[in-house]
């Protein structure tokens, strides 16, 4: 990746990261979309697994110093995400818009399923409910703005040939 | 090359392995220990973010704030609107219960439901919530606290329906106020639409029988349909037409059929005995209101009449004291007395203190001057 294909994944996941403290708390819905799992898996599929793993991690100590009570569940979970991201990236960044959804969809859903057992947020029956209703419903709304977002920013990230 | 690939998976296994240890730890830590960490983050890398979160929720709030605003003005608005018909309903229940309790005996109340069919511009029929088994006939009267509303069509056991005035079969023997004048009430001919569409025309009165606008016409109980001096309407204007020997009027009506929601139904036992005076007590207040205004201006007129005699009796009564006095001071004879009538008119004024009558015989300063005593030269 040259350096003007950095600062642009740059600037999209910047974007993406103000989206999510901007955008999301405005909307306030029960399954909200994760901006910052698309901005993760955006710059992970550029970066080496190694990177894409330090960079998912400083991406969820971020969103853990807003949520004191589950400190390091964000970070684990964004870690592995993105190092996983970074590892598939031939099959993420495919230019089906459909596969992409289904990956941001599958990868929203890991993060849950980490950051719920980790966190030790819920138990029981509202873990079953969060894991198998609330979590799916976030990560296919997230994979719904992760495509609008991936089309809408397609010509910025595109790499120009001479 | 070979094997620095295998370098950079060992490399990337171990950032990946390391970061995991990491977060562990981070999960592990006590609350003691992870909040300086989450606070040092909170106060530099993502305090700008936690700004924007902050402004997002203030906007979400104002927001929320703003749409229950408005719904709680627009429930205050559909109250409002509510509690105008209400009472308007209120209104009209008071004036029904007014018109029952001056009614008494004979009537069955009902409540109006109207059953125009969208295609029809008048209400001419109305859909009445009693029947004949509480005593309702046909032809039995239907009317309101305002006046005549129709009469009973069709009457079923527990549902009737009435047709109102505007209804092209509707007739009505009619009256003035003073009953100088009887005719036909019949539905306006000429519907225009608007206000002229309830309107009502006074057929058949003498030509010799002028009304003025805005004279009430009764219902003349003629006929035996309806009982005598319901209130119908008031008088426009006369409205030309080919008759020579009868005048036809322009009435408005009193009642307005669309805001008719409770109607009473006069029974055949009160239609033969008649309503009295129920629809003509305001009527007769103005007349009583009238007379008891002529009647204190002709008092009053009265009063001044004899104030203006007695004030003339009084200037008559110095003149002649004055001459008196010339008189007797010219040694000549005084008048005689005054007569009887001016003694009458001095004694019909109690207020004023009777004057005494000059009877000083010295003449006084002004009478004996020298040119009223100087003698007549030779």
């Amino acid at each position: 990746m040259n350096l003007t294909g950095a600062v642009r994944t740059i600037v999209v996941c910047a974007i993406l990261i103000v989206l999510h403290y901007t955008l999301r708390p405005l909307l306030a819905w029960r399954a909200s979309i994760d901006f910052l799992i698309v901005a993760l898996l955006l710059g992970s599929v550029r970066l080496r697994p190694g990177a894409a793993a330090v960079y998912g991690f400083l991406l969820g100590l971020m969103a853990d110093s807003l949520s004191v009570s589950a400190f390091g569940a964000s970070a684990l979970g964004m870690a592995i995400v993105g190092f996983a991201a970074s590892w598939l990236k031939a099959v993420f960044f495919a230019d089906n818009l459909a596969l992409n959804g289904f990956f941001l969809f599958l990868a929203k859903w890991i993060f849950d399923l980490i950051f719920l057992l980790v966190g030790h947020r819920a138990h029981g029956a509202e873990l079953a409910m969060q894991i198998f209703v609330w979590s799916p419903l976030s990560a296919a709304v997230t994979a719904v703005a992760g495509v609008i977002a991936l089309s809408l920013l397609k010509p910025l990230m595109e790499v120009r040939t001479a | 090359m070979a094997s620095a690939a295998r370098l950079g998976s060992r490399i990337d296994a171990g950032l990946l392995v390391g970061c995991v240890i990491l977060s562990l730890i981070a999960v592990a830590l006590p609350n003691e220990s992870r909040e300086p960490i989450a606070s040092a983050l909170r106060r530099t890398v993502v305090a700008p973010l936690v700004g924007l979160q902050r402004g997002a929720e203030r906007w979400r709030s104002a927001w929320a704030t703003s749409e229950r605003l408005q719904l709680a003005q627009d429930s205050l608005a559909l109250r409002s609107v509510k509690s105008q018909a209400l009472q308007l309903e209120n209104d009209q229940l008071r004036k029904l219960i007014g018109l029952g309790s001056r009614l008494e005996w004979g009537f069955v109340p009902a409540e109006a439901l109207h059953s125009t069919a969208p295609s029809e511009d008048l209400v001419t029929t109305l859909t009445l919530t009693a029947g004949s088994t509480a005593g309702i006939k046909r032809y039995s009267p239907v009317v309101a606290p305002e006046g005549l509303v129709g009469t009973i069509q069709t009457a079923d056991p527990t549902m009737s329906i009435a047709i109102l005035y505007t209804h092209p079969d509707f007739r009505a023997s009619a009256m003035s106020a003073d009953g100088a004048a009887f005719g036909i009430v019949y539905p306006h001919a000429d519907r225009a639409g608007g206000g002229d569409a309830y309107m009502l025309e006074l057929r058949g009165v003498p030509t010799r029988v002028v009304l003025k606008p805005n004279s009430v016409i009764y219902t003349s109980g003629l006929g035996g349909t309806f009982p005598r001096g319901i209130t119908i309407g008031t008088v426009i204007q006369q409205i030309a037409t080919a008759e020579v020997w009868t005048r036809t009027y322009l009435i408005r009506p009193a009642v307005t059929p669309s805001r008719v929601t409770t109607v009473l139904v006069l029974t055949a036992q009160r239609v033969t005995q008649g309503t009295g005076n129920v629809w003509g007590a305001t009527v007769n207040a103005d007349s009583a209101t009238k007379r008891i205004a002529a009647a204190g201006d002709s008092l009053a007129k009265q009063a001044a009449i004899l104030q203006a005699q007695a004030r003339q009796a009084a200037l008559d009564s110095m003149k002649r004291a004055t001459i008196d006095s010339v008189r007797r001071s010219l040694g000549a004879a005084p008048l005689p007395p005054l007569p009887a009538d001016s003694a009458a008119l001095r004694g019909a004024q109690p207020a004023q203190p009777t004057r005494p009558a000059p009877t000083q015989t010295v003449p006084r300063r002004d009478t004996t001057r020298a040119d009223s005593t100087r003698k007549p030269r030779p």
